[in-house]
């Protein structure tokens, strides 16, 4: 055995459970990359829009010209800007109705608001189960593929009269590129899925903050006007 | 950013970092300069089985000197048969010669003498010539004979020739070498097996001077248990009821 077999050539004779193992393998690498990298810009853009957002917030804007801005925009709002226009809302629809009392309206602009913070949520987390499947099962589906290809090698010993190390190593190499494809589509899932769980955890909680700084301010208006 | 526009985006990207991946893996995988770096040092151990049968060699050696015996006689014989058939045509034309000097000397004699006399000439030609037919024919026979023999002789000795290779193999596999050995250390140890091939007794036969290496050598063999021999108890009882085996570590570094 000079000369090195080529991971084509393991590939390519493997058994047919094998791969199809690693096509399954493939593919789910494939897709969570596709997802790691979408992820990735969706959850930098809802970041940087909730910023940007804030600021304007913040900046002593009257709320309903903010609001109306919201509105004219093409664009459906997401992340903050949702969650301040379906309070907004809410607001000035229970405001309009008249006898409804103050807790009453800030009880309904607090469901409305909190309905939008779940809804948001629902929206960052999208794809993060898929990655979490894929960093926990596609090693197992390697192993799997392994272990048949590695059965059959050694089937294959006993039928040979004299076996070598030669006889059964190539079959056994080719057992082990499952296992490989499958630890690399596995790792940079794994690290996804922790990564972008941590971040929607942090950008949940600027909502929320948000979504509390927001109904103390309607707060105060609703009982100035009083 | 729209939400199709950054799916398309992370899927280019997606398979884009996949082929990179997998170039990479093809370009660095026939990695040469590892292989060619790497001496290539094959482990050999030889416990040589030493093919040493009395019986055998002397049997070899009869049949050689049969051979040769057979050969010389062979050609002793064409010569005596050359030397008879020189005679032969000399006597015939003797006897023509007397024959026509009779006819010449005795014009008038008998005719019927002479045919008479002619025959018996012929007669004794055709004895002869029959005589060393037959002793040509058995001497055919048995060189056929021979050569049969020698035939069977050398499959034999093939077919003994990979029992003693396998085992060869179970000797080494189950030889475990003492620390203490050293290159050009051997023991010769004689093993007695019965048809089976089960192990009767072991000794050494020419100590290596290491006692541990002697007992390991011992112990290889003793591990063994049951050797494959022959079913053929001919071939048994020529070449594997009793055999030497020479322990000789080659791949040391000491």
């Amino acid at each position: 055995m000079n000369d090195p077999i080529s991971i084509v050539d393991l590939v390519v004779d493997a058994s047919a459970v094998v791969q199809v193992v690693m096509a399954i393998l493939i593919f789910a690498s494939i897709a969570s990359w596709i997802m790691i990298f979408q992820r990735g810009f969706t959850l930098a853009s809802i970041k940087r829009e909730a910023i940007e957002f804030e600021n304007e917030f913040w900046s002593g804007k009257d709320l309903r010209q903010i609001y109306l801005d919201l509105e004219a925009r093409e664009e459906e709002p997401i992340g903050v800007e949702n969650i301040f226009s379906s309070g907004f809302k809410e607001f000035t629809r229970s405001r309009q109705h008249k006898g409804t009392d103050a807790d009453r309206v800030m009880q309904n602009v607090h469901r409305a608001m909190r309905v939008a913070v779940s809804r948001e949520e629902e929206r960052l987390e999208t794809h993060l189960p898929f990655l979490a499947t894929v960093g926990s099962t596609s090693p197992y589906i390697g192993l799997f593929g392994t272990v048949w290809g590695i059965m059959n090698s050694f089937r294959e010993i006993a039928t040979v009269n004299q076996p070598s190390l030669s006889v059964v190593a190539p079959g056994i190499s080719e057992a082990l590129v499952a296992t490989a494809i499958g630890l690399f589509a596995a790792i940079p899932a794994v690290i996804a899925y922790n990564r972008y769980s941590a971040q929607v955890e942090v950008i949940v909680n600027r909502f929320d903050a948000f979504t509390d700084e927001f109904s103390s301010i309607l707060y105060r208006a609703v009982h100035s006007k009083e | 950013m729209s939400t199709g526009l950054s799916y398309v985006l992370a899927s280019i990207l997606a398979f884009g970092f996949h082929a990179f991946v997998v170039t990479l893996l093809l370009l660095n995988w026939d990695n040469k300069d590892l292989v060619e770096s790497l001496p290539i040092q094959p482990y050999y151990i030889e416990a040589i089985v030493v093919e040493e049968n009395p019986h055998t060699a002397k049997k070899k050696r009869e049949q050689a000197r049969k051979a040769a015996e057979k050969n010389r006689k062979r050609i002793a014989r064409e010569r005596v048969n050359e030397k008879a058939r020189l005679k032969q045509t000399a006597i015939e034309k003797a006897k023509k010669q007397s024959l026509e000097q009779q006819i010449a000397e005795q014009k008038k004699r008998d005719d019927e003498l002479a045919s008479m006399e002619l025959n018996k000439a012929v007669d004794r030609e055709v004895d002869l010539a029959e005589d060393e037919r037959v002793k040509m024919e058995q001497s055919l026979t048995l060189s056929i004979l021979e050569e049969q023999n020698f035939r069977r002789a050398v499959t034999d000795d093939e077919q003994a020739l990979a029992y003693v290779s396998q085992i060869q193999r179970d000797i080494v596999q189950n030889w475990s070498r003492p620390p203490s050995a050293r290159n050009g250390m051997q023991a010769l140890l004689r093993v007695y097996l019965v048809p089976t091939g089960e192990i009767v007794n072991v000794v050494v036969e020419e100590t290596s001077g290491n006692e541990a290496f002697d007992r390991s050598a011992l112990l290889a063999v003793r591990k063994t248990q049951r050797f494959q021999v022959p079913a053929k108890s001919r071939q048994f009882e020529r070449n594997f009821r009793e055999f030497t085996v020479l322990f000789r570590p080659e791949d040391l570094r000491l």
